[in-house]
C-alpha cells in the first residue's frame, strides 16, 4: 500500500524538477520585463533540437553538447531582445505578445521543416537506466533533471545577488526609471536577462530531450506547464519556481496514478485556471 | 428615399457589387476550388472580425476562440446523432458557445493583459482532453479520439453551405460596424485606453467586456459549426488546436488590428498563402510568422496602416465617398 503512493510522489518530485527547469527562463523574463514570452516553450524545444543536432553530427554526449548549445542560445536570446522585443515594447501593449507569438510560429515551423514532424529523443546509455530506492525503481534521467534544476536555480540566484550584472537586472526589474538614474543601461540589461533566460531554456531543452520524446509542436504544452509553474510559484521568485514545479509535478503524477493517464495534463490546466481565478499573482507572489 | 440616395456613394456601390458577386459565385459554374477558397475566406473572415472586436477594439487578446468554434461544431455533430436537425444544432451550438463564454468570463476577466492571454490559451487545451474522454453517443467505434461524423446532411450541397458562410461573414461585419458606431463601442474604446479611468467614470467594465466576448463566441461558434458541416466530421485534436488561433490572429494582425478593413485584407492574404503553399504546410506558417513579426515592427496597424499613409489612400477615400446622384 505504501508503495502505491510512494512511487508517484517520488516521480512527481523528480518530474517537478524538470518543470521548474523549463519554467525558470519564463519566470526570469516575466519578472524582469513583465513579458509573457509566448515563444518560451518553442525556445526550449529549439534547445532540444540543437542538442539533437550536436549529438547526431558530432557524436557528443547530450550534456556535453551544452558547451555548444549554451552560447548559441545566448546569442539567439540577445538578438531576439535587441532586434525584436526591445522595439516591440515601444509600439504598444499587445505588440510584444503578438511578436512572441510570431517567433513561436517561426521556430515551430523551422523545426518542422528541418527535422520533420517525427518524434525525436536524446537517448544515452544512462538515460534509459534506472536506480533503486528501497524496493522501487526510478529512471536515472528523472534524477538528473532534478539535480540540474537545483543547480541552475542556485546558480541563477547567486548570479542575481552577487554579480554586478545580476544586481543590475534585479534593479531594472524593480524600478526601471530608478535603475536608469543609477546609470544602468536598461536595454543592455534586458538583452542579458533574455539571453540568460535562453541559457536556462537550452539546459531545460537538453534534459527535456533526455526524459521525454519531443516533436516540433511540443512547445505549446510545455509553455502551459511552465506558465502553471510560474503562476503557482509567483513571479520572478526562483525559489517559488522550484516549489511551483514540485507542486505541479506531484499533482500530475498523482492524477496519472489514481485517475488515469489521460487526466495528467487536464489536472495541470485545471490548476492553472483555478489559481489564475483565485490568486493571479501566485502563491508566493508579491 | 432621399436619405438613401444621399448615402449612395461609390464606396457603397463597390461593396454591393462585391457582395452580389459573392452571392452568385457558386451558381456561376466556376471551378470547384474557387468556391472552396471563397468559403474558407468567409469562415476565417467571420472569426477574424470577431477577434478584431476583442483584441483590437477592447484590448482583450483572447486565445480561446478554438473553444467556441469547437463547442459549436461538436453540438452540431452530436445533435445529428440523437436526431436533432443540423440547423437547430447550428443555432443551439452557437448559443451554447455563447453561454460557455459567459461561464469562463468569470475567471478570465479577473485577469488583464498577459494573464488574460494565457488564461484563455489554457481553455481549448483543457477542452481537447475533455472531448477525448467524453463520449456521449456512438458506442465503441465513434467518439473520443476518433471523433464524430455529421449525419444526415446529404441534402445540403456545397452551395448551401457556402451561402451560410457568406451570411455569417456579412453578419459579423455588420455587427462589428454597428457596435463601433454605438455607445457600446465608445465604452469598449475607453476600456482599451485606460480601464481604471473608465471604471472610475462609471463604466461597468465587467459587463461591457462580457458583451463582445459573448457576441464573439456566438458568431465564431456559428462560423466554426458551418466549417464542420462542410468538413463532415469533427475530432478533438484538430478542433481545439492552436492552428485556429494562429489563422485568426495572423489574418487580423497582418491586415490591420483596430481597422474595419484589416481582417478582410489579412484573410485574403492568409487564404492565398495557404493555397499557394498547401503542399508545404510548414513553409506557409513559417512565412506567415515572419510576415507577422515584420508587419508588427514596421506598421502596428498592419497593411491597412501602411496604405493609409500613402497618397493613394487619400485618392481612394475621395473616390469612395463621392456621391453618385
Amino acid at each position: 500500500m505504501t508503495g502505491d503512493i510512494f512511487t508517484p510522489l517520488v516521480m512527481g518530485v523528480l518530474l517537478g524538477g524538470l518543470y521548474a527547469l523549463i519554467a525558470m527562463g519564463l519566470s526570469m523574463v516575466f519578472g524582469v520585463m513583465r513579458l509573457i514570452n509566448l515563444a518560451h516553450g518553442d525556445l526550449v524545444i529549439l534547445g532540444s533540437y540543437l542538442a539533437y543536432a550536436v549529438v547526431t553530427f558530432l557524436g557528443l554526449d547530450p550534456i556535453v553538447s551544452l558547451v555548444i548549445c549554451i552560447p548559441v542560445m545566448f546569442g539567439i536570446g540577445f538578438a531576439i531582445q535587441k532586434y525584436l522585443m526591445g522595439r516591440a515594447f515601444g509600439i504598444s501593449g499587445e505588440a510584444p505578445l503578438i511578436i512572441a507569438f510570431g517567433i513561436a510560429l517561426i521556430i515551430q515551423n523551422s523545426n518542422q521543416i528541418l527535422w520533420t514532424p517525427l518524434s525525436r529523443g536524446l537517448t544515452t546509455s544512462y538515460s534509459l537506466a534506472s536506480f533503486s530506492l528501497g524496493q522501487l525503481q526510478f529512471p536515472v534521467s528523472y534524477l538528473l533533471d532534478f539535480i540540474a534544476a537545483v543547480i541552475v536555480m542556485l546558480a541563477l540566484r547567486e548570479f542575481l545577488v552577487r554579480t554586478y550584472l545580476g544586481k543590475a537586472i534585479t534593479a531594472a526589474s524593480q524600478n526601471k526609471r530608478a535603475a536608469l538614474l543609477m546609470g544602468i543601461n536598461n536595454n543592455l540589461v534586458y538583452g542579458f536577462a533574455f539571453a540568460i533566460a535562453m541559457v536556462s531554456a537550452a539546459i531545460a531543452g537538453v534534459f527535456l530531450g533526455m526524459t521525454f520524446p519531443f516533436t516540433p509542436t511540443s512547445g505549446t504544452q510545455f509553455l502551459i506547464i511552465a506558465f502553471g509553474v510560474v503562476i503557482i510559484g509567483g513571479l520572478g521568485s526562483m525559489f517559488g519556481t522550484l516549489v511551483g514545479g514540485l507542486i505541479l509535478g506531484i499533482c500530475q503524477t498523482l492524477a496519472g496514478t489514481f485517475l488515469g493517464p489521460a487526466t495528467q495534463m487536464l489536472i495541470v490546466y485545471v490548476i492553472v485556471l483555478v489559481i489564475l481565478a483565485i490568486r493571479p499573482q501566485g502563491l508566493f507572489g508579491r | 428615399m432621399k436619405a438613401l440616395t444621399q448615402k449612395l456613394t461609390t464606396g457603397w456601390l463597390l461593396i454591393i457589387v462585391v457582395v452580389v458577386i459573392l452571392v452568385i459565385l457558386p451558381i456561376l459554374n466556376l471551378p470547384r476550388e474557387w468556391t472552396l477558397y471563397c468559403f474558407l475566406f468567409l469562415i476565417y473572415l467571420a472569426m477574424s472580425n470577431m477577434w478584431n472586436l476583442l483584441a483590437g477594439y477592447t484590448g482583450l487578446i483572447s486565445l480561446c476562440q478554438p473553444a467556441f468554434l469547437g463547442i459549436a461544431g461538436y453540438m452540431v455533430a452530436i445533435g445529428t446523432w440523437v436526431g436533432v436537425p443540423w440547423w437547430a444544432g447550428l443555432i443551439g451550438g452557437a448559443a451554447i458557445a455563447g453561454i460557455f463564454a459567459i461561464l469562463i468570463s468569470f475567471p478570465v476577466f479577473r485577469l488583464s493583459g498577459v494573464y488574460f492571454a494565457i488564461g484563455t490559451l489554457v481553455v481549448p487545451e483543457a477542452l481537447r482532453i475533455i472531448f477525448y474522454l467524453w463520449k456521449p453517443v456512438g458506442g465503441e467505434l465513434h467518439g473520443a479520439g476518433a471523433g464524430y461524423m455529421i449525419k444526415e446532411i446529404g441534402d445540403l450541397s456545397m452551395a448551401h453551405i457556402y451561402w451560410m458562410a457568406l451570411a455569417v461573414a456579412l453578419i459579423s461585419a455588420i455587427v462589428l460596424h454597428v457596435i463601433l458606431k454605438s455607445k457600446l463601442g465608445l465604452g469598449l474604446a475607453s476600456i482599451r485606453d485606460n480601464e481604471k479611468a473608465a471604471a472610475s467614470c462609471g463604466v461597468n467594465t465587467f459587463r461591457i467586456k462580457v458583451y463582445p466576448f459573448v457576441i464573439g463566441a456566438f458568431i465564431t461558434g456559428l462560423a466554426g459549426a458551418i466549417f464542420y458541416i462542410y468538413q463532415g466530421y469533427i475530432e478533438p485534436a484538430a478542433t481545439f488546436n492552436v492552428k485556429w488561433t494562429m489563422i485568426i490572429l495572423l489574418a487580423t494582425v497582418i491586415g490591420g488590428l483596430r481597422t474595419e478593413g484589416g481582417p478582410i485584407i489579412g484573410t485574403i492574404i492568409v487564404v492565398i498563402l495557404y493555397f499557394l503553399l498547401a503542399r508545404y504546410a510548414g513553409f506557409s506558417l513559417l512565412i506567415q510568422g515572419i510576415i507577422l513579426v515584420v508587419i508588427m515592427l514596421i506598421s502596428p496597424q498592419g497593411i491597412v496602416g501602411i496604405v493609409r499613409k500613402t497618397r493613394f489612400y487619400s485618392y481612394l477615400e475621395r473616390f469612395a465617398t463621392k456621391r453618385l446622384i
